[in-house]
C-alpha cells in the first residue's frame, strides 16, 4: 500500500444510474489522486480537523483508471451514510478523501487466464483495471459479471473499452430474470490449475463463489477477493 | 471561542515563534578558537520551529499531517513508492532486517543459522539486526579509498547458507551497486541497503535507497536531513511495505493509524490464527513486532528540513571539494577519499586514511585538532568484531579483514555538513598547516 493521503477535493459530477445507484466524479484540490487499479478509497462528508480524528466515513471502490485525472465512483445507497450522500452532495460540494487503500491487483499473482467473477457495483474495483494500460499485460482474461436486470448494467460502454485495451478478453454477462446467476460450472471450466480468480461483490455473492470454488478444487491462494463488510 | 479567534491566536504564535528564532539562533558568529568546528549538526531556520509549533498546536501527536507529507515527500524525491517513518535509522535497519524473517515471504524468509554477508566496518546497527535475529553475519573486508565492500570477497564470501546482502553505502559513498545487484540476483539473496549516510547520493543518476528490496534512512542530527531522532524505510516492494508496517506497529496485521477505525473495511468479518471468526482486525497480531512509530512533531520538522535537501546535498559536495583542497598540500601523508565510479555523493563525512609509515599517527593529529576544538570522528566502530558486544558472538569472516584493521588504526573524518562556513574551513586549515609544519 503506497502512502495514504488525505485530499481536499470537489464533486464535478453526479449521476443518478437508477433508483439508488449513483456515481460520482472527484477532483482533487490538490495535488493528482496516486493510486493503483483495484485500490479503494474513503470518502468524508464532514470537513476535516488535523487536531482531531477523520470524521465518519465509508470506503468505496475507485472506478477511474490511475492514468485519469479524476476520480470516479459508484454506490448503492444501502444505508444512513450512502444515504447522506445523495441528500448532502451535489456538483461543487466539497468532499474529503483520503487513499489509496487495498491491495486487489498489487499482489503477486499470474496474469494468464484470470477470471473475474464480479456482482453489480462490486464490478467497479475491475473497471479500474480494465480501462489501465496495464490490463495489457493479461491474457486469456474472463469476465462473469452478474446484474439483477438489463437496465443496471451502467458498464457497457467501458467494457467496450476494455475489449480494445485487451481484444483477447472475454465476457460474459447474467442477468437474474433472463439467464440466471452467474454459472459455477461454467466458470470452473476456466480452470487450468494454474490461474487465479478474482470475486468482488455483495458478501454473500463472494462467500458463495468463495465456496463452490474451493469445493471444485480451486486451492484458497489462487482465489482473491474484494470484500468489505 | 470562535474558529476566528482561534486563527488569530494561531497566528499571534506563528509571529512570535518567528521573532524568537531571529533572537535565538541568526547571526551565530564563529570565533576561531573559541567555537567548535562539529563534524555534523542540526541546519534549520524559523521554519522547522514553525512547523514544530503548528504540530504542537495540532496536539495529534501521533502520525498526521506532516507525517504523511514527510513520507510523501521523500517518496517523491526518490521516485519510491513505499515510505515508512520510524523514530531512528537504526530502527529502519531493525525493521527492514525484521521483514525479511516474516513468515508471509515463505521460503524466501531469513531464519536463525542463515547468513547475511556484512562488513566490519561500519555502524553497529548494520549488524546487529542480523544477531539479533540469530542469524550469521559474514565480514567481508572494505575498500580504500571508497570504504566500501570488496566485490571479489563479496562474491567469494557466498555459501550455501547466504541468504542477504546488508550493507551500508559508507559515508554517503554509493557502494559498487552494479555488481551488489548482480551478485544478489544470480545468488537470490535479498538486498538491504544501509542508506542512512548517503540520503541524496546517486549511482548511475539514480538515488541511493531505491536499488535494494529494502532501504533505510535516518533523521538524527548529523545526517543529510533531521527530524531529531528518525527514520526510514523505503521499498517498491508493497508486500514488504506491509509487513514492515506491522512489525513497526506492535506486528498487527490492521494498517489502520493511530486514531482511525476499519480503514479495510473488513474489521469484524475476518478470521487469524487461531482467533473467532471476527475478532476485531484492530487486535490481531500477525507478526512478532515493535513500536517504532514516528511521531509528528518529529515529520514536521522532517517537512520543512525536505525543502532544503538538495541544497544540504550541494553544499555537502561543496565542502567535500573543499577538504579535498586542503588536504591536497600533504598528499604524501594522507590518502584521500575518492566517489565509487558512476557514484555521485552527497558526503556524509570527509574521511582520511593516514599512509603507511606516517611520521604522525592519527590519534597525535586528531588529538591536535579536538584541542583546537576541531571535531574528528573515527570511521564508527572500526573493525567491530573487535568491539566488547561481538567478542563471544556468532560470525564467520571471510579471508582477513587487513584494510578494516588498518581503517581502525589510521582513519578518521572531518565534517562536511552544511553548518560549515568558509571561516571554519580557514581556521581548520590553518590549524592543519600548523600541525603539518614540523614534517
Amino acid at each position: 500500500m503506497a502512502i495514504i493521503k488525505k485530499y481536499k477535493s470537489i464533486i464535478i459530477e453526479k449521476h443518478q444510474l437508477s433508483s439508488d445507484v449513483f456515481s460520482l466524479v472527484i477532483k482533487s484540490l490538490g495535488k493528482p489522486f496516486k493510486y493503483h487499479p483495484g485500490q479503494f478509497l474513503h470518502l468524508a462528508l464532514d470537513a476535516i480537523d488535523f487536531s482531531e480524528q477523520w470524521p465518519e466515513s465509508r470506503c468505496f471502490s475507485i472506478q477511474s483508471s490511475p492514468s485519469e485525472d479524476n476520480i470516479k465512483i459508484t454506490f448503492a445507497v444501502k444505508g444512513r451514510f450512502t444515504k447522506r450522500m445523495v441528500n448532502e452532495i451535489f456538483k461543487g460540494s466539497q468532499v474529503f478523501i483520503k487513499l489509496p487503500y487495498g491491495d486487489l491487483f498489487t499482489q503477486d499473482h499470474n496474469r494468464n487466464n484470470v477470471v473475474f467473477i464480479a456482482g453489480g457495483t462490486g464490478v467497479t474495483p475491475f473497471l479500474s483495471l480494465f480501462s489501465d494500460y496495464r490490463f495489457s499485460l493479461y491474457s486469456g482474461a474472463k469476465l462473469f459479471l452478474g446484474l439483477k436486470k438489463k437496465e443496471l448494467n451502467f458498464y457497457s460502454d467501458l467494457l467496450d473499452v476494455a475489449r480494445i485495451n485487451n481484444p483477447d478478453f472475454d465476457i460474459k454477462i447474467y442477468y437474474e430474470g433472463i439467464n440466471g446467476f452467474i454459472s459455477v460450472q461454467e466458470v470452473i471450466e476456466h480452470d487450468n490449475n494454474d490461474n487465479v480468480f478474482f470475486i468482488s461483490g455483495p458478501p454473500m455473492m463472494i462467500k458463495y463463489y468463495k465456496n463452490e470454488l474451493t469445493k471444485n478444487n480451486i486451492s484458497i491462494e489462487r482465489i482473491i477477493t474484494d470484500d468489505w463488510e | 471561542m470562535n474558529m476566528q479567534n482561534i486563527d488569530q491566536i494561531r497566528k499571534e504564535i506563528i509571529e512570535k515563534t518567528t521573532s524568537y528564532y531571529n533572537a535565538k539562533f541568526l547571526d551565530k558568529k564563529f570565533i576561531p578558537g573559541k567555537s567548535k568546528v562539529n563534524y555534523a549538526g542540526r541546519v534549520f531556520d524559523e521554519k522547522e520551529i514553525i512547523n514544530a509549533v503548528e504540530a504542537s498546536l495540532d496536539f495529534w501527536l501521533t502520525e498526521g499531517r506532516y507525517s504523511e507529507e514527510f513520507a510523501e515527500r521523500i517518496s517523491e524525491f526518490l521516485d519510491i513508492e513505499h515510505v515508512l517513518l520510524t523514530n531512528s535509522g537504526s530502527s529502519a535497519n531493525l525493521l527492514a532486517f525484521s521483514a525479511l524473517t516474516s513468515e508471509k515471504l515463505g521460503d524466501k524468509r531469513l531464519k536463525p543459522g542463515d547468513e547475511v554477508i556484512s562488513v566490519a566496518a561500519g555502524f553497529p546497527a548494520t549488524v546487529t539486526p542480523i544477531i539479533q535475529y540469530g542469524l550469521t553475519p559474514v565480514f567481508v573486508d572494505i575498500k580504500i579509498p571508497t570504504y566500501n565492500i570488496d566485490i571479489i570477497q563479496l562474491e567469494k564470501a557466498i555459501s550455501d547458507k547466504t541468504k542477504c546482502i546488508f550493507i551500508a553505502h559508507t559515508l554517503g559513498n554509493p557502494f559498487n551497486v552494479k555488481e551488489v545487484l548482480r551478485i544478489a540476483e544470480e545468488n537470490n539473496l535479498w538486498l538491504i541497503e544501509d542508506n542512512c549516510d548517503a540520503f541524496g547520493s546517486k549511482y548511475n543518476n539514480q538515488y541511493t535507497g531505491t536499488f535494494g528490496h529494502l532501504s533505510t534512512i535516518s533523521f538524527y542530527p548529523a545526517h543529510h536531513i533531521t527530524t531529531g531522532e528518525g527514520g526510514a524505510i523505503c521499498t517498491n516492494n508493497p508486500l514488504l511495505a506491509n509487513i514492515v508496517r506491522s512489525f513497526r506497529d506492535w506486528g498487527r496485521d490492521c494498517y489502520c493509524a493511530g486514531g482511525e477505525n476499519n480503514t479495510c473495511g473488513k474489521r469484524f468479518s475476518q478470521q487469524f490464527g487461531n482467533l473467532p471468526t471476527g475478532y476485531d482486525h484492530k487486535y490481531v497480531y500477525s507478526e512478532i513486532g515493535y513500536n517504532l512509530k514516528m511521531t509528528d512533531l518529529q515529520a514536521s520538522i522532517g517537512v520543512a528540513q525536505m525543502n532544503k535537501i538538495k541544497e544540504f546535498c550541494t553544499a555537502r559536495k561543496l565542502n567535500f571539494d573543499i577538504w579535498t583542497r586542503i588536504f591536497s598540500k600533504y598528499s604524501d601523508f594522507f590518502i584521500l577519499p575518492e566517489p565509487m565510479e558512476n557514484a555521485d555523493p552527497a558526503w556524509f563525512s570527509y574521511i582520511i586514511t593516514l599512509k603507511e609509515k606516517n611520521p604522525f599517527s592519527r590519534d597525535e593529529l586528531t588529538s591536535y585538532f579536538s584541542n583546537c576544538l576541531i571535531e574528528t570522528r573515527n570511521l564508527f566502530a572500526g573493525n567491530i568484531i573487535k568491539q566488547p558486544a561481538f567478542l563471544n558472538k556468532n560470525y564467520r569472516v571471510y579471508g582477513d579483514l587487513s584494510v578494516t584493521d588498518y581503517v581502525m588504526n589510521n582513519t578518521f573524518f572531518l565534517g562536511t555538513y552544511p553548518g560549515l562556513s568558509n571561516e571554519m574551513f580557514l581556521y581548520v586549515e590553518q590549524i592543519l598547516d600548523e600541525f603539518m609544519i614540523k614534517f
